[in-house]
């Protein structure tokens, strides 16, 4: 099953479990269904429930907030990740602080999803990966689908949990199959990490000891490291281990200090510009945990700190690729 | 039969995703029923079925296709589409059962388990084989059964019997210095490529691979063994090493044509090619191969594993550490260092020392060959003439 539709049997699933749940986005009645087909066959089945909004993010963030302060569990659907910027003052200064401000006497636990990144050639507005500007905010969870993190797994967490959240999906997920235990890779698939996290999937062709490096990266781009670990395991018999975490901010640290310390190299691979990024917070993170345990420097592995051009081979140079993943692997497992 | 083409006046896709299949493979479909939904760079569209129907579907879910081609076809019985359907299957159901009995291993592996003869289906343990649990089966003896291998050579009482490490063209080279002297012959060639083993190499019998050694020198076949690889110093090193912890004593191969000059120090392994010049007072390591027409003058000192092209030629005090390898026409100036590993490119002159680990890079005059034309006659009175 693709992964656009294990989402859209997952937010089914959660308006079928939980009678707290509306959802709310532009566009996303049938038969339209979402610009993406996430939420199509929803708005039949639920009409009262799943709701079309005007073109309005910062309205859409703000409904969502007022609902969930009123005891709704609203999941809300930004169709484009650029546009999430329209939402940051009610995220930030507004969803965010609720709970915290008024000690736990409200809550505010709104779910935003929204699909984020480029390879579709859709230009500098509607291709970027924004969520590194809401890692850190306090009382935030930002999670990252991925191909081996079950969505319904995860929106249950969201339910049964009072934070709110920013899930962020890339768009090329959408179409590629999600992973399943009968894959025919030899790939070791491995779940760690601590209690109030989703799990960091671990991927490798060996063990760990026989690693000489630990590439983390999200969402699409774990896909991408992935083909290219494989790749130059079979080949070459380059071994390193990749580890996926679903939740961006904040960080589980336990699962990525595990593999790091015993790999003794670290290279973080993401989709979003260059500099004060998540894979910088890793590195720098990391670096000061298993200082002098590190052969080298952490890496770290983003996009051209620049505006997204719409042409397939200049969009293909800006943005993170299997190219530059190989370049930064062979670098860093040295 | 009828194509289901994707509705589009998108100029600026080639392709699309197929997000969903909206009625299973094989059905009927009525027509103008949604039959798939795709996504091209700008939007999801929907695909109608143009026809009734049974419906063959051309790509799976998640698949890249072209808006060019059909993404389903249309038949008017399931009969023909069964007919239709075997036709096309025939290939992909071929490579499906060749890659079920296929075991996943890398490709350094697969080459190794070659060279070493060891059957990878019996690594078949669901986890990905690697050169180090090939390595670690052909130790445990899961070799194939070795061909029939032929025995090494005799030779007289008092000459010493040397195996010759690698059977590509520089044990040619070795076999002929051999040939010259009486001392010594090449009895027998080892070489971990298993399509040469039982094959020979002027006379002398390819005995099987470098795990051969052990055996053949407990039998007491061999006295010696020389390293006849010329393009790898790092095989020189590692092939050099197995023979020192086997116990096996390296010998020198030396075309009489050599000339050795006085004081100089020689250690074992070395092959030296016709017409090379070791200068007075130059010491040598071991395991070189210089190839024909070196001139290493006075006072040099080279390390062990290096490998040179002909023609090579230096002045007095110049140094060569271990595993350098130099190409053809190599000059060196007096006092010059070549670092340990480094590699200098052909036809270089080297004026200044060259760091460990590093390359020598040149560009190699560039050169431009046409074919030659026929010229057409001269005009003109000729050049004897009478006239």
């Amino acid at each position: 099953v693709i992964y656009a539709r294990a989402l859209g049997d997952t937010l089914r699933h959660t308006l079928e479990a939980d009678p707290r749940v509306v959802m709310l986005g532009e566009d996303i009645l049938d038969p339209y269904g979402g610009a993406f087909k996430v939420t199509r066959g929803l708005s039949t089945d639920f009409p009262t429930r799943v709701r079309t909004t005007p073109i309005s993010e910062a309205a859409i963030a703000g409904v969502s907030a007022g609902l969930a302060l009123a005891g709704y569990r609203p999941i809300a659907e930004i169709m484009f990740g650029d546009f999430v910027s329209l939402c940051f003052d009610q995220i930030a200064n507004h969803i965010a602080k609720y709970g915290a401000m008024y000690d736990g006497a409200v809550t505010c636990p709104v779910v935003i999803r929204t699909p984020s990144g480029g390879g579709r050639g859709y230009g500098p507005t509607h291709s970027q990966s924004l969520e590194k500007h809401f890692l850190g905010l306090p009382h935030l969870r930002v999670v990252a689908g991925s191909l081996w993190h079950d969505p319904v797994t995860l929106f249950d967490g969201f339910l049964a949990d009072d934070l709110p959240v920013l899930h962020i999906e890339h768009k090329l997920l959408y179409p590629l199959q999600v992973a399943t235990n009968g894959d025919a890779s030899l790939a070791t698939i491995g779940r760690d990490g601590s209690r109030g996290f989703p799990p960091t999937v671990s991927i490798r062709l060996v063990a760990r000891e026989d690693c000489s490096l630990t590439v983390v990266a999200y969402g699409y781009q774990a896909e991408l490291a992935r083909r290219v670990l494989e790749r130059l395991a079979i080949e070459e018999e380059l071994f390193a281990e990749l580890l996926v975490p679903a939740q961006l901010s904040p960080v589980d640290w336990a699962p990525l200090e595990r593999s790091v310390a015993a790999t003794g190299s670290l290279l973080t691979v993401e989709e979003s510009t260059g500099g004060w990024s998540w894979g910088t917070e890793i590195a720098a993170e990391l670096g000061s945990r298993l200082f002098g345990r590190l052969r080298r420097a952490p890496s770290v592995l983003a996009s051209a700190r620049d505006v997204i051009p719409s042409a397939p081979d200049r969009e293909a140079e800006t943005l993170v690729g299997e190219r530059q993943i190989e370049a930064a692997v062979r670098e860093a497992a040295a | 039969m009828k194509p289901v083409m994707i509705p589009t006046t998108d100029v600026n896709s080639d392709t699309a995703i197929v997000t969903a299949w909206r009625v299973p493979d094989r059905s009927p479909v009525r027509a103008g029923e949604l039959v798939a939904e795709v996504e091209t760079s700008k939007a999801v569209l929907d695909v109608l079925a143009p026809d009734a129907g049974y419906l063959l579907r051309s790509a799976d879910e998640g698949e890249q296709v072209s808006l060019t081609e059909p993404l389903a076809r249309l038949f008017p019985t399931s009969e023909a589409l069964e007919a239709h359907a075997a036709r096309a299957a025939e290939p992909a159901a071929r490579a499906a059962a060749a890659a079920s009995e296929d075991v996943r291993a890398t490709a350094p592996a697969t080459r190794r388990a070659a060279e070493l003869g060891v059957d990878l289906a019996s690594l078949a343990t669901g986890e990905l084989v690697t050169v180090r649990m090939v390595e670690a089966a052909a130790a445990n003896g899961a070799t194939a059964t070795p061909p029939d291998l032929p025995s090494p050579l005799d030779a007289p009482a008092g000459v010493e019997r040397v195996a010759v490490i690698g059977a590509g063209f520089g044990a040619n080279q070795v076999i002929d210095i051999f040939a010259a002297d009486v001392a010594k012959r090449a009895v027998a060639i080892v070489d971990d490529d298993r399509s040469r083993w039982a094959g020979r190499v002027e006379e002398v019998p390819i005995v099987g691979g470098t795990q051969q050694l052990e055996g053949l020198f407990t039998k007491g076949c061999f006295d010696s063994a020389v390293i006849a690889v010329g393009t790898s110093t790092a095989a020189r090193k590692r092939l050099r090493e197995l023979c020192a912890a086997l116990g096996i004593p390296l010998t020198n191969a030396i075309d009489r044509t050599a000339r050795i000059c006085s004081d100089v120090e020689l250690g074992t392994g070395n092959v030296i090619c016709a017409h090379c010049h070791l200068g007075v007072a130059t010491r040598v390591g071991d395991n070189n191969m210089l190839s024909a027409y070196n001139s290493f003058d006075h006072h040099n000192v080279l390390g062990s594993d290096i490998a040179t092209g002909p023609g090579c030629m230096t002045s007095g005090l110049v140094g060569i550490g271990d595993g350098a390898r130099l190409g053809t026409g190599i000059f060196v100036e007096p006092h010059v260092e070549i670092g340990q590993g480094a590699q200098v490119a052909s036809g270089a002159v080297i004026v200044n020392s060259v760091p460990p680990g590093h390359a020598v890079k040149r560009r190699v005059a560039t050169m431009t060959t046409v074919p030659i034309r026929d010229r057409p006659a001269p005009v003109g009175p000729a050049r004897n003439g009478s006239s």
